[in-house]
């Protein structure tokens, strides 16, 4: 069982906010979810390895390279990225104090 | 129009880009209010893509004598949660209602060198997270057989799209069925590619390990011409590969069906018995032409369990970057913790917060064993059942969804009943395999003909084999 306890830490961890009649509803869907999952309790994974891919690929790291100068295409690129930020001054991002 | 056809006519000239554009935005003008299939078209002026000026370029070029290629003119509908340069994208969420992309996707990039054009951006569930684009944050789209019912999701917009005339061809993605099983309900066909066929860069990840772009069209040729314009190794997206070089390896070349698999955990309880008629019906006439072999997937069971543990573990990762802080909505708070909880708590559905919570809840510690680990041994089961499948079989046949579409509303509240409708999709994701959707007869109900979808699963990288295969089957619609 999901205790209202566990989905306050939950929303903590998972750093979301919402009311006390969704947090409700929520436990109950989870306690659904989760009684189902535990279905994969009865299977035999002994000697089973976690699967990370569908198939064997290598990580391949590329060369460092240097890029001559900086491109319009770039600048571009940036101007876009800053015009998304949600509150800014000039071309900073502006956010709360972190500490 | 098909893109063949319409590729055909352009060559002769019979046709102008521009003249399909603007009878496919007529189509859309009449239907899409009702339908809900696009969220935006692009034929607003705004000097960066418009629809009309991307298909005079062509026309003229045409003109000039140059010889069209396949996609040159096809208007596409895409998927919101593909990024297109300029143009808003935002998975149907509202935290990125105002997020335009800065780049684009590399299968976009791909489809507009190949000439192909974008009408607009599809509804979906909000960020490819459910099986009947009811999760919209702007509202559900309609099933084109009848308006009560759910067309399917989470690509359902692109469905509906290509279904209703409202374009040529759509993009969609499929992370446990979101391509298939709306084809599945709106009567088209879907592509699931192989994972790592197709790039995902500019694709707004759901669960990373699963997730792949793939085409929705109106017939089997049309989805091979557009998955062999998006596939490819992209230097953006580490996962992918160049599956011309993999084929090579790891299927056979000699290029022709013999066997065909049929699953029997595909056939038993849950199974709409209409559907089954249609599918056995399907597979009796396929015997005249091929060997058909009973095969056991014997972990199948688990599929469903197993997939939501990985996708919601997964889900709550790649949404932790929506925050509100570099890009999206914003909500004010005293704090940076609280500009946090408050822009996520508002601007994130229903459905997309459960995923996060679950996924936070298997990862935490002392459960991780219990049930990620766990997960991720059983999916390696799933997938050496088909492995092993394979070994006696060269393609897999069954039903590509248990039901036919369900009515708005009836499972929104119920989201278990939701996940099990992907019974027969889900184990393809996780194993990575590529699989096709085909339309194969129609069921009355409630005074519609809905249609019946028939999944065909190959091995990894044999998409040729799919589409072999469902040439013949597009043939014996029943």
């Amino acid at each position: 069982m999901i205790s209202k306890n566990d989905i306050a830490h939950l929303k903590d961890l998972a750093r979301v906010e919402f009311g006390e009649h969704e947090t409700d509803a929520l436990a109950r869907d989870m306690d659904a979810i989760l009684d189902y999952m535990s279905a994969l309790k009865e299977a035999n994974i002994d000697n089973v390895q976690e699967m990370t891919h569908a198939f064997d690929i290598q990580n391949i790291v590329r060369v460092d390279q240097s890029v001559d100068g900086i491109k319009e295409e770039y600048t571009k690129k940036a101007r876009s990225i800053i015009d998304a930020f949600p509150e800014k001054e000039k071309t900073y991002l502006k956010v709360k104090a972190i500490f | 129009m098909n893109i063949l056809d319409f590729n055909t006519k352009l060559k002769n000239h019979e046709i102008s880009a521009r003249e399909a554009v603007i009878s496919y935005l007529d189509v859309i003008k009449n239907k899409n209010q009702k339908l809900n299939a696009y969220l935006e078209t692009f034929s607003a002026k705004d000097g960066k893509y418009d629809v009309l000026l991307e298909a005079q370029k062509l026309d003229e070029r045409v003109k000039e004598g140059e010889t069209p290629g396949v996609l040159w003119g096809v208007p596409f509908a895409v998927k919101d949660n593909i990024l297109i340069c300029g143009k808003h994208a935002s998975a149907a969420s509202h935290i990125l209602k105002n997020y335009v992309a800065s780049y684009d996707a590399t299968a976009i990039m791909q489809l507009k060198k190949a000439g192909a054009i974008f009408l607009g951006r599809t509804n979906m569930d909000e960020f490819a997270m459910g099986s009947s684009t009811e999760n919209s944050s702007y509202g559900p789209a309609h099933n084109p057989f009848h308006f009560d019912y759910v067309p399917g999701g989470s690509s359902g917009g692109s469905a509906v799209a290509v279904a209703s005339d409202m374009a040529m061809a759509a993009l969609g993605s499929d992370t446990g069925g979101s391509i298939r099983q709306p084809a599945s309900f709106c009567g088209v066909v879907g592509l699931k590619p192989t994972y790592g066929a197709v790039s995902r860069s500019g694709l707004i990840a759901m669960a990373s390990s699963l997730d792949q772009i793939g085409p929705i069209t109106q017939t089997v040729d049309d989805a091979e011409i557009v998955f062999n314009a998006i596939r490819g190794k992209d230097e953006f997206d580490s996962t992918s590969v160049d599956s011309k070089i993999f084929s090579k390896e790891t299927v056979s070349q000699t290029n022709t069906v013999k066997i065909i698999g049929v699953p029997k955990e595909y056939f038993t309880e849950g199974l709409d018995p209409r559907i089954k008629g249609i599918i056995e019906t399907i597979i009796e006439r396929l015997s005249k032409k091929y060997e058909i072999r009973e095969i056991e997937l014997p972990h199948t069971k688990y599929a469903i369990a197993c997939y939501y543990i990985i996708v919601m573990a997964e889900v709550s990762s790649n949404m932790a970057r929506f925050d509100g802080i570099r890009y999206g909505t914003r909500e004010k708070g005293e704090s940076i913790i609280e500009v946090y909880k408050k822009s996520r708590g508002k601007g994130i559905g229903k459905e997309v917060l459960r995923r996060i919570l679950l996924g936070t809840y298997v990862l935490s510690h002392g459960y991780y064993d219990a049930y990620y680990a766990r997960a991720q041994k059983i999916r390696t089961l799933i997938k050496n059942d088909f492995m092993k499948a394979f070994n006696s079989v060269d393609i897999i046949i069954g039903p590509t969804s248990p039901t036919t579409p369900f009515k708005i509303g009836e499972k929104f509240n119920d989201p278990l009943a939701m996940y099990l409708s992907d019974i027969y999709t889900i184990p393809v994701n996780l194993a990575g395999l590529p699989a096709l959707s085909i339309p194969v007869g129609n069921v009355p109900e409630d005074g519609v003909d809905f249609s019946v979808g028939l999944q065909l699963i190959a091995p990894h990288f044999a998409e040729n084999r799919l589409f072999e295969v469902g040439r013949i089957v597009e043939k014996l619609n029943l």
